[in-house]
């Protein structure tokens, strides 16, 4: 690395830039330690703070700023609210740990030439080891999780564990707050310190405003109190760098093409968004059960996946978080929230399909806007996950229910029978803003493909017609994963480092 | 003490009010609309963008004046009858940024109530396990904590 202050303005000079540290940049970084090896110059460049362990107070209020937009980064329409990280790890940082393979079928739908199902599961492997994932054994099951389990058994429907990475984990249950044990083996603990270790410079703070032919425009700002300091001072930064890896997550990546003006010769950027639309829905059990801590996920079933396009997942959340996935208020909150340790939680994953009208743009502001509307589908969808929510939480024992889409939103366990609740949860009471809508895994906007008309890069993460550029998150994904989409997007960065070291070593 | 910068005069009464309707008194469970949720909301409102900050002050003024087409007085003089019903029209209103507005609202007094640790002890919920972590905020810490006197 070389460095000058030119004016106000300091200069940099590396061989490879990777703009973010989430399960894209840190696994890319990874992938490149060979070359830090051989005395390449390496800097990965990350947005948001680099926190350590300590900073991790297990307080939802305090650790919203790891999100965001406070984690709740509303798409145009209002309609749902994007949750994603913000620090050294991305999304990584307070995500579950769920590490689901990209299923084989999605796989054959997405069409991409050169990717294969042996490719991807050599890799998965590989990196299921790196990252620790496991099963989680009987032991990391708490009472929401079992009565999730029972729910599903007494109906007859498939239940399975799901594959966590995880190491020596406490189970305190404050996974999305941070973890504060780091048994969570995101990027944080894992890839990018040992691309450090490597001699990878890791610059935290460092807002990319704009890139150009191998060229990227910065501010670095303060870091926060309590947080781990980078190694330049703050202020604009211009950095050069013969290959520069766009790894900011889906929608930052599309975003920063877009503020960039590649939009003139790469017309799809932006372009088949997919976000995952989820409802978080809550049943209240009749006596407390240990809900909030233990692990929070540790089963799912798919049972309605193939006909009706989502999975059913456990979970459970903090206070704050849970009124605003209840979607009521008044009497009806308070009763809830007032038998808070009785409370069953699901989490309804749909998995959408990519619409025209869904892209990523730039506002007036110049500022990244998801333009998303929920389709007809889509609420049809998430009212029929209600409804067999609902019976898993009967079940399960529940003797209430609160269904957002139902009208009243309340529903009694007498009054649970199937006909009565695909007569009260119906697509009708569906209020746009209103009902609440959250997703935490925007997928999409710079597509892998062949066509420079139809996708942005080619089946390496290489932007077409751009050889110094790649991009390795989310958005290369041409649809959606359907399950959550960490390990396919560490699996992809995989690839882009491969293909970065290959090149390289050939030149 | 904590002395509110942005929740004072009518707003602060509005507030209060809708804070009642949106979290009212059940069981152990206190009403919502007391100064120690005034004084979270305050402190997180102090942190948002000036743009979002100017958008959510003007809602409240809103809340306020319309409250004189629902029971024909300011929202907090209205009757809790009156003042629910214009926050049910406001929730399920035609126009996109009443929705928006009455979300904001409602998630900002949540905010306000269900993260301060008295509350948490009303809902059995017993908060985190390494109790004493030094806080990034103290100020929000000492309020979620009923530490600070808050003043309008």
């Amino acid at each position: 690395m070389s460095g000058q202050t030119e004016g106000f303005r300091m200069k940099k000079q590396y061989d490879i830039v990777i703009v973010g540290s989430g399960a894209g940049g840190g696994t890319v970084a990874r992938a490149l330690i060979p070359l830090a090896k051989k005395g390449l110059k390496i800097a990965i460049l990350e947005q948001g703070p680099h926190y350590p362990h300590s900073y991790f107070t297990q307080r939802e209020i305090e650790m919203m700023r790891l999100f965001r937009y406070n984690g709740a980064w509303p798409v145009q329409s209002g309609e749902i609210t994007i949750a994603a990280g913000q620090g050294v790890g991305g999304s990584t940082l307070m995500y579950t740990g769920v590490s689901f393979r990209l299923p084989r079928i999605v796989l054959d739908q997405w069409q991409i030439p050169g990717l294969t199902f042996d490719d991807l599961t050599t890799r998965f492997e590989q990196i299921e080891q790196e990252i620790h994932v496991i099963l989680p054994s009987d032991k990391m099951v708490n009472d929401n999780n079992h009565l999730f389990q029972k729910g599903c058994q007494n109906l007859g429907w498939p239940v399975k564990r799901i594959p966590l990475n995880i190491k020596q984990c406490e189970q305190v249950g404050f996974c999305n707050l941070g973890c504060d044990s780091g048994s969570k083996q995101g990027t944080l603990e894992v890839q990018i310190p040992e691309a450090v270790s490597a001699g990878i410079d890791l610059i935290p703070n460092c807002d990319v405003c704009r890139i150009s032919e191998k060229k990227i425009n910065a501010t670095l700002k303060k870091a926060p109190q309590g947080t781990i300091e980078g190694p330049w001072k703050p202020g604009e930064i211009i950095i050069d760098a013969s290959i520069i890896v766009l790894a900011a997550g889906s929608p930052c990546t599309p975003g920063l093409l877009l503020k960039s003006g590649f939009q003139e010769t790469l017309p799809w950027i932006g372009r088949d968004i997919t976000l995952h639309p989820a409802m978080t829905l809550y049943g209240v059990y009749p006596k407390p059960i240990i809900n909030y801590r233990g692990f929070p996920k540790t089963f799912y079933t798919d049972k309605f996946t193939d006909s009706h396009h989502y999975y059913i997942e456990t979970a459970f959340y903090y206070p704050f978080v849970a009124t605003r996935h209840l979607g009521i208020w008044g009497k009806g909150l308070s009763e809830t929230m007032s038998v808070y340790n009785q409370l069953m939680t699901v989490l309804v994953l749909n998995h959408d399909t990519i619409m025209p009208q869904n892209r990523i743009t730039l506002n007036r502001k110049g500022e990244i806007q998801v333009n998303y509307q929920l389709s007809k589908e889509i609420i049809s969808s998430l009212c029929h996950a209600q409804i067999q929510s609902a019976r898993i939480f009967f079940a399960a024992g529940c003797e209430r229910v609160i269904m957002p889409c139902a009208s009243p939103q309340v529903i009694y366990r007498n009054k649970g029978d199937l006909k009565t609740l695909e007569k009260r949860i119906h697509p009708k009471n569906f209020i746009p803003i209103t009902t609440p809508v959250s997703s935490a895994h925007p997928q999409g906007g710079c597509a892998m493909g062949e066509q420079t008309h139809r996708s942005v890069t080619n089946a390496w993460g290489q932007v077409h017609g751009y050889p110094w550029l790649y991009v390795a998150d989310a958005s290369l994904f041409p649809k959606s994963a359907h399950v959550n989409p960490y390990l396919t997007i560490m699996a992809l960065a995989d690839r882009v480092g491969e293909h970065i070291v290959n090149t390289v070593i050939n030149l | 003490m904590y002395r509110c910068q942005y929740l004072k005069g009518h707003r602060l009464n509005t507030i209060l009010a809708a804070a009642d309707c949106i979290v009212p008194a059940h069981n152990y469970l206190e009403n919502a609309g007391t100064l120690k949720t005034i004084g979270v909301m305050d402190h997180a409102i102090a942190q948002m963008p000036a743009s979002l900050r100017l958008q959510f002050l003007t809602f409240i003024s809103i809340v306020h004046v319309l409250g004189i087409f629902f029971g024909g007085r300011w929202f907090f003089n209205n009757l809790q009858s009156d003042q629910i019903r214009q926050l049910q029209w406001m929730e399920r209103s035609s126009i996109r940024a009443f929705r928006m507005g009455f979300l904001g609202l409602k998630s900002y007094i949540c905010m306000g109530y269900f993260t301060r640790e008295t509350t948490w002890k009303k809902i059995h919920y017993w908060g985190p396990l390494k109790y004493d972590q030094p806080p990034p905020d103290p100020i929000i810490r000492q309020l979620c904590q009923d530490k600070l006197k808050v003043f309008a």
